[in-house]
């Protein structure tokens, strides 16, 4: 997989067809991958394909100018799509290098299986639905969904279905519904209270880096209702209530533009179980208005559309 | 200096015993997330899993966010208060890069201005340190001259040599502390040389490393160089996580909060990464990334060593470890050009 992409990248910025290739290349630390901006063709022999390619490069689509070609997964795909409707991109400014995918690992569910951080795990192996992790001499053999992102459990696509080139390769089907819902159906399950204690601890932590909101692509709003001081929506100090404010108001503004990519869940140095809300809302939408988001380039934004089929029971 | 050993299974009576004279904070994971934090104690487990924070000491200095004053209005006019309780208090497993990091702080808080808040939490700490033995691959405090196993910024320095720490007590707290226990042994000859053997292997375990020479003049020659920079930020993100996750970082930013009647004036971190940073008096004249991402590396490697002459990375690794994107700060330096310090000339 890695050749062609390598290749067809290379191709595209000789030929004029793109400025610069965003992909993924060897991350400096163990089991990690980095993003990859480059004009420079002979960069793109150092893009990498493998299970730890976690960024949704979308994001990157909003702010660099020029034609770009951009490595996708199928919820990348259907996050570019998503901002090709809402005419935040244009579709012949993009160049989509679609490549299949069986799911990424989930370094902390790894090291919580084993008791080791990251850095101290030797290699981490995907074997078709297998996955090896190695530490030392020992050898440690798991199925593939117990130790892959809850969002790639819930995939609903493997590869993207817009793309202007597709890399050829296997896309294996690791699915696991239940699993993938597992924390929000517990936090169903809690009495309000409860639920209302679980998170006020979890917002406690919050530093309010904005890292959940940065990686977004959903997130493209020039000036983010956090930061507008006249009138103050939501205050600037980390204090639990508005950090949890912050994150409500971003649930909603997002739903109809997450993709479930579980960027803001994986980025969060401070372990706030960010995807209970958006996958929530994610399927609220599908439930709601039969709506995936990012399927259809042609297809209006959500919000602003309406079919008189469409759930309203707040009005009727 | 005097050195002396305490058995690791009389550390929940050593700390027991601090704790009855002051708080001890310790490493604790919550939700998987470690940081420092009142001890419970009990639980001392942290000996076996505790690696470093990832929420940096410098938070019991300088919170993500604190009262600075409440006020409360009523028929006379308006109540202020400012918070006073000033408490004595241990941390307990700082390690050396944290402890420098701390005393770079300390020029900013309590050497070139006298900052209540700050000072009023930092003069009631005494600060036990910890022996790194098992970095991080992000980890290169070797790179800033900081030995993971050293420290002349803490008040006492234990070193694990299996089944005892080797303790060495370097300021008048530290040696107070020692005095609170009776499980505070005598050293042999043999513990100090097991103590040198771990300190000289943990040297060693720090792989990763980068060549800090010149950096400042470096930067200087580089910092008209736009495309320069607009090359190595443009896969930044633009959020807080290395600043604020940064023991060396101290922006903040002020806050009036009031509800009805009452409020409180809050100061919390911020960070020269967020396009609204120093917002207030304009707009942000580090608008574009480019410039903010340059503002970062330059304030530690050139601003620092130019008007204190030292440099304010410790190497801790954390901005590389919890970046969302692996920006890595020792790519960067090692990548400057070579030519650009010499072009300088100084």
């Amino acid at each position: 997989m890695e050749k062609e992409l390598r290749d067809q990248a290379a191709k595209l910025l000789e030929e004029g067809t793109v400025d610069f290739i965003v992909g993924f290349a060897a991350g400096t630390l163990k089991h990690t991958t980095t993003p990859l901006i480059t004009g420079d063709k002979d960069a793109t022999s150092s893009l990498v394909i493998n299970p730890f390619i976690s960024n949704n490069l979308a994001t990157y689509a909003l702010e660099i100018s020029g034609r770009l070609g951009i490595v996708a997964k199928g919820c990348d795909s259907r996050s570019i799509v998503s901002l090709i409707q809402d005419k935040q991109i244009t579709r012949q400014d993009i160049v989509i290098l679609g490549i299949p995918c069986s799911g990424l690992i989930d370094l902390k569910k790894v090291e919580k299986l084993s008791g080791k951080e990251r850095d101290e795990i030797d290699d981490i192996a995907v074997v078709e639905d297998k996955v090896v992790i190695t530490i030392g001499s020992e050898k440690r053999e798991v199925t593939a969904a117990t130790v892959l992102f809850d969002h790639c459990l819930g995939c609903e696509l493997q590869i993207p279905q817009e793309y202007d080139f597709l890399i050829q390769g296997p896309a294996n089907e690791i699915r696991d519904n239940e699993a993938s819902r597992e924390k929000i159906q517990e936090l169903k399950q809690m009495f309000p209270d409860q639920r209302w204690a679980y998170w006020k601890q979890q917002f406690s932590r919050c530093i309010r880096c904005y890292a959940c909101r940065q990686v977004c692509p959903a997130c493209f709003c020039e000036r983010c209702f956090v930061e507008e001081s006249q009138p103050r929506w939501v205050s600037p100090v980390s204090l639990w209530q508005d950090n949890l404010i912050f994150q409500a108001v971003r649930a909603i503004h997002v739903a109809g533009r997450c993709t479930d990519c579980g960027e803001c869940e994986r980025v969060c140095p401070v372990d706030i179980p960010l995807r209970s809300l958006s996958k929530e809302m994610y399927d609220l939408v599908g439930e709601m208005f039969d709506y995936k988001t990012g399927m259809n380039a042609g297809a209006p934004p959500l919000m602003t559309a309406y079919e008189l089929t469409e759930v309203e029971s707040l009005i009727r | 200096m005097i050195t002396k050993k305490v058995s690791k299974k009389d550390i929940r009576k050593l700390l027991t015993a601090w704790n009855q004279e002051c708080n001890v904070i310790v490493p604790s994971r919550v939700d998987g997330v470690v940081g420092m934090a009142a001890w419970d104690n009990q639980d001392i487990s942290f000996l076996d899993w505790y690696r470093n924070t990832v929420i940096p000491p410098k938070s019991c200095f300088l919170p993500k966010s604190e009262v600075m004053m409440s006020f409360k209005k009523n028929e006379n006019g308006l109540k202020l208060e400012v918070p006073t309780g000033e408490h004595w208090q241990v941390i307990f497993g700082v390690r050396p890069c944290d402890a420098r990091a701390n005393a770079i702080i300390d020029h900013v808080f309590a050497v070139t201005y006298d900052d209540y808040y700050y000072i009023s939490k930092r003069r009631n700490t005494l600060l036990v340190g910890l022996s790194c033995t098992n970095p991080y691959d992000s980890c290169f405090c070797t790179s800033s001259n900081i030995d993971p196993t050293e420290s002349e910024y803490v008040d006492l320095m234990f070193t694990d040599i299996g089944d005892d720490f080797v303790i060495e007590d370097f300021t008048g707290g530290g040696k107070a502390l020692l005095n609170m226990s009776n499980t505070v042994k005598k050293v042999t000859r043999a513990d100090i040389d097991k103590a040198k053997e771990v300190k000289a292997a943990a040297v060693g375990q720090v792989k990763k490393t980068v060549d800090m020479e010149d950096v400042d003049r470096k930067l200087r020659s580089l910092f008209n160089d736009r495309d320069y920079w607009e090359r190595i930020s443009a896969k930044c993100i633009s959020c807080g996580i290395c600043t604020f996750l940064c023991p060396t970082c101290f922006c903040f930013d002020i806050n009036d909060e009031m509800i009805r009647k009452e409020g409180a004036r809050y100061r919390g971190w911020d960070s020269c990464s967020f396009r609204s940073y120093t917002k207030m008096p304009m707009e942000n004249p580090r608008e574009e990334k480019w410039r903010r991402v340059r503002q970062r590396v330059c304030h530690k490697f050139e601003f620092f060593p130019m008007n204190l002459g030292i440099n304010a990375c410790v190497g801790c690794g954390r901005c590389i470890r919890l970046c969302p994107v692996n920006w890595d700060i020792t790519q960067v330096i090692a990548g400057l050009p070579v030519e650009a310090g010499v072009k300088s000339g100084k």
